[in-house]
């Protein structure tokens, strides 16, 4: 991959990064409902002259498209805004929060792999006999059961089952690496359940196209050995398509998992979103989104990295 | 690859032991929002900082007033109450609580610019000073010493220390209280870790070192982690869900609480602004059976104030309307001018069962002609609607109180910042401003009576039930008690055996 190459797409992202913060920033402020609502409940303590001055202080009388302004002006000044809420900043909510979300993406992404690869492979192989059938009928109920779902069944299963292994109570990794392996198999395990449906499904039908081809016709003819054949000439080609798959589910994880993040009581980025927009919390909301544009867009720009690593064929310019 | 996977299993496996000497784990299902005493209005702050922070009365067993921080409350006159504050007192930080904090406390509250939900309670308050060296003295502009009380024993009037508050510290991340346990360790969207305040005024107490607070939003993860062993105490809001918890292995609280499910009338808008035809609907509310059908019988049937409240509630038999009696309600509504019933809209949430509430109440009203169409909204729209009463009717819950005029002034004055429903009537008017000053208990409790009766009658709120508040322990854990405020003081009782 070219320098040039580089600085391109990275400029190139940056519309599509602000054209997503602004859309966020409209919609956020068009639902009904505000930060200050949000705080008064159904109590209403406060005279129409304090409210106003709230509005002022939070910078929320002036015309949207000022707001807005004002947001992109901090943010070029590295100022990410501070909890309307809370008080703590946002970007240190962020630093709190994403290493949660990024190791449940990357242990989910694991179990996705060593479940649906393998899966898929043999299904290739052994295509139409009753272990394919198995394989891809499993594969059509994990990409149809909801996660929450799952979760629960997992819950309900592990609560109890081992004396002592924790299902909750989340600690980073660093702090205690056990408890937080612990505490991380089921979240992930879920997610990586479903996610290797996908996987395998494609593994499959990518490996069942690969197999097909002329030359690996020609490698068995020459005499290479069945393990090569597979693990070398057949995969080697079919992890393509399973590649941008992989970048799609990680984005998708990377955005926050809202709905295993609060099943699980882990402290990641979807939980901290769900109760910004719950709260109506802007600043975070607005610069969590943008976090999450900011994380996708890189990710495929390494996935397209990735490829040229893979297939020798495939250049960027 | 079949040894990577036992090998990987075993990492995951291996055997951790919980251990949790001294140490109480909670399982709560929302964490506060801001931890500045003055200011936060959410349950999840309460809980926290009325543990953190002490106010100068605090309620007791049974709801009573106990003395707090103030040894002594005395009304001594229906315009003037008289605090006697206790002497030894240290905040967390180790500096001596003094009068001084107190006066400051009440300042800040009263301070526009604070902009606490607690002002608006103290709003009569006329002045504010100091007695000798250890009273403070509070003068009232209506005579309502009384009536006032309670209000002093909220976390939105607890006492802060005055150094720490105007050395500039962020109050709604940093606190310094001189409650039982200080905030040691805050990790938003985790958890919250209370220590014991070794300078606290009691002396044994609080009997655990140590209080871990997790939030858990998903009740089956509440469940499961109580049955894992993760956590001590959970809150259960399913009652079906108490089956999982075999007696002799757990322990199982409940009270009733003082706040209340409502259907909130709109009293403007055609044909609810009828007293009548609201009144009807009251008729045609059978709340056994919502309480059976939505509480699985976890709950009590509530007039105009919660049974329990003594003396003053009315018990829900010596309304006539609380009678499921379909007939009558038909008639009425015959009477009203709407003998084939009319139609209208109840807005509500997705949260506290609000929306099973509201199926049940619309099968119920479709029982004599009258159709409702049900709008679920997200809570932020919701509110935006009540704020601007911008509904014909909506099903929601209000915090109760143990004293009426707290309950009711606000909501039921015409004007009053809660009377979202544009209810005006002068006799109720009458009642409330009579009620707020009256001192002999007896006259008092006739206007509460009359104003109770005529609030059923009239119906710009329908009372619903009061649900009750459900709590499961493991056996091993003592002393951990509920109250009708939903308040958790009592987890400086709280031990494991």
């Amino acid at each position: 991959m070219s320098f040039g190459y580089l600085i391109r797409r990275i400029i190139t992202s940056i519309p599509t990064i602000l054209f997503v913060a602004f859309l966020v920033f409209i919609v956020m402020h068009l639902v009904p409902g505000d930060v200050v609502d949000m705080m008064l409940g159904t109590q209403n303590y406060l005279t129409q002259e304090q409210i106003q001055e709230l509005y002022r202080q939070y910078g929320l009388d002036k015309p949207l498209i000022v707001q807005f302004g004002i947001w992109l002006k901090n943010l070029a000044a590295l100022d990410f805004g501070t909890s309307l809420r809370t008080g703590k900043k946002v970007i240190d909510l962020i630093f709190d929060r994403f290493p949660v979300t990024l190791e449940l993406s990357v242990l989910s992404m694991f179990f996705a792999t060593i479940i649906g690869i393998p899966l898929g492979i043999t299904a290739a192989i052994k295509r139409n006999s009753f272990l394919d059938g198995l394989v891809r009928v499993i594969g059509l109920i994990g990409l149809s059961s909801p996660s929450f779902w799952v979760g629960a069944i997992l819950i309900v299963i592990f609560a109890g089952l081992f004396e002592g292994f924790n299902i909750f109570g989340y600690v980073p990794l660093t702090e205690n690496p056990l408890k937080n392996l612990q505490v991380m198999f089921l979240p992930s395990l879920t997610l990586g359940l479903m996610l290797s449906a996908q996987i395998m499904r494609m593994t499959r039908s990518s490996m069942l196209d690969v197999l097909q081809q002329e030359y690996i016709k020609t490698a068995k003819a020459k005499g290479v050995s069945y393990s090569k054949v597979i693990g070398k000439h057949a995969l080697k080609n079919a992890l393509i398509p399973i590649i941008t798959l992989f970048g799609i589910q990680l984005g998708y994880l990377l955005a926050g998992t809202i709905v295993i993040e609060n099943m699980f009581a882990l402290p990641g980025l979807g939980r901290l979103l769900l109760q910004a927009v719950n709260e109506r919390d802007y600043p975070v909301i607005q610069f969590v989104v943008m976090f999450i544009a900011f994380l996708i867009v890189a990710l495929n720009i390494i996935v397209d990295f990735i490829y040229t690593l893979v297939d020798p064929r495939v250049e960027l310019r | 690859m079949r040894k990577f996977l036992v090998t990987i299993l075993t990492i995951f496996a291996i055997v951790g032991v919980f251990a949790a000497g001294g140490k109480l784990v909670i399982a709560m299902e929302t964490e506060p929002v801001g931890l500045d005493p003055h200011l936060v209005t959410a349950f999840a702050s309460h809980r926290i900082l009325e543990n953190v922070y002490d106010s100068l009365l605090r309620y007791g067993e049974g709801m009573k007033l106990v003395p707090n921080l103030a040894e002594e409350a005395q009304a001594v006159d229906p315009y003037t109450i008289v605090f006697k504050i206790r002497e030894g007192v240290k905040f967390h930080d180790g500096t001596p609580l003094t009068i001084e904090d107190v006066l400051f406390s009440f300042q800040r509250i009263l301070n526009p610019d604070t902009k606490s939900p607690a002002a608006a309670f103290y709003q009569d308050v006329e002045s504010i000073k100091m007695i000798g060296d250890n009273k403070i003295e509070f003068k009232l502009k209506k005579p309502m010493a009384s009536a006032l009380l309670p209000n002093f024993a909220g976390v939105n009037s607890s006492i802060v220390s005055k150094k720490f508050v105007e050395s500039g510290k962020n109050m709604q991340l940093e606190t310094n209280g001189t409650g039982p346990f200080y905030l040691a360790e805050y990790v938003p969207g985790n958890y919250i870790t209370l220590k014991k305040n070794p300078y606290y005024y009691v002396k044994d107490q609080p009997y655990v070192d140590e209080i871990k607070i997790v939030f858990m939003p998903e009740e089956v993860s509440r469940v499961a982690a109580l049955k894992n062993g993760d956590v001590d105490i959970a809150k259960i809001n399913e009652p079906l869900n108490l089956k999982q918890f075999p007696e002799g292995k757990f322990k199982v609280y409940r009270s009733p609480v003082l706040s209340y499910y409502l259907i909130g009338i709109n009293t403007t808008r055609k044909p609810l602004n009828d007293p009548k035809v609201r009144n009807a609907l009251n008729y045609a509310i059978n709340r056994e059976a919502i309480i059976k059908a939505v509480a699985f019988s976890e709950g009590v049937v509530t007039g105009p104030l919660n049974p329990a409240v003594q003396p003053w509630a009315l018990q829900p038999k010596a309304f006539d309307e609380y009678t499921y009696n379909p007939a009558k309600a038909k008639e009425l509504l015959a009477q009203a001018g709407y003998p084939n019933g009319f139609e209208f809209e109840i807005v509500t949430s997705q949260r506290y069962n609000f929306d099973k509430v509201a199926q049940v109440i619309q099968a119920q009203l479709a029982e004599v002609g009258v159709k409702v169409k049900i709008n679920l909204v997200e809570w932020g729209i919701f509110i935006k609607r009540w704020r601007e009463s911008d509904f014909d009717a909506f099903i929601s819950m209000n915090s109760g109180s143990i004293e009426p005029d707290i309950q009711f002034y606000r909501t039921f004055r015409t004007g009053g910042s809660t009377n979202v429903f544009l209810y005006s009537n002068p006799r109720v008017d009458e009642l409330l401003d009579l009620g707020r000053s009256e001192v002999d208990i007896s006259k008092r409790k006739a206007i509460y009576d009359e104003l109770q009766r005529l609030l059923v009658k009239e119906s710009p709120i329908i009372f619903l039930y009061s649900a009750n508040q459900i709590f499961v322990s493991n056996a091993s854990v003592e002393g951990f008690k509920l109250l009708a405020n939903e308040s958790l003081v009592f987890l400086r009782e709280t031990y494991k055996k």
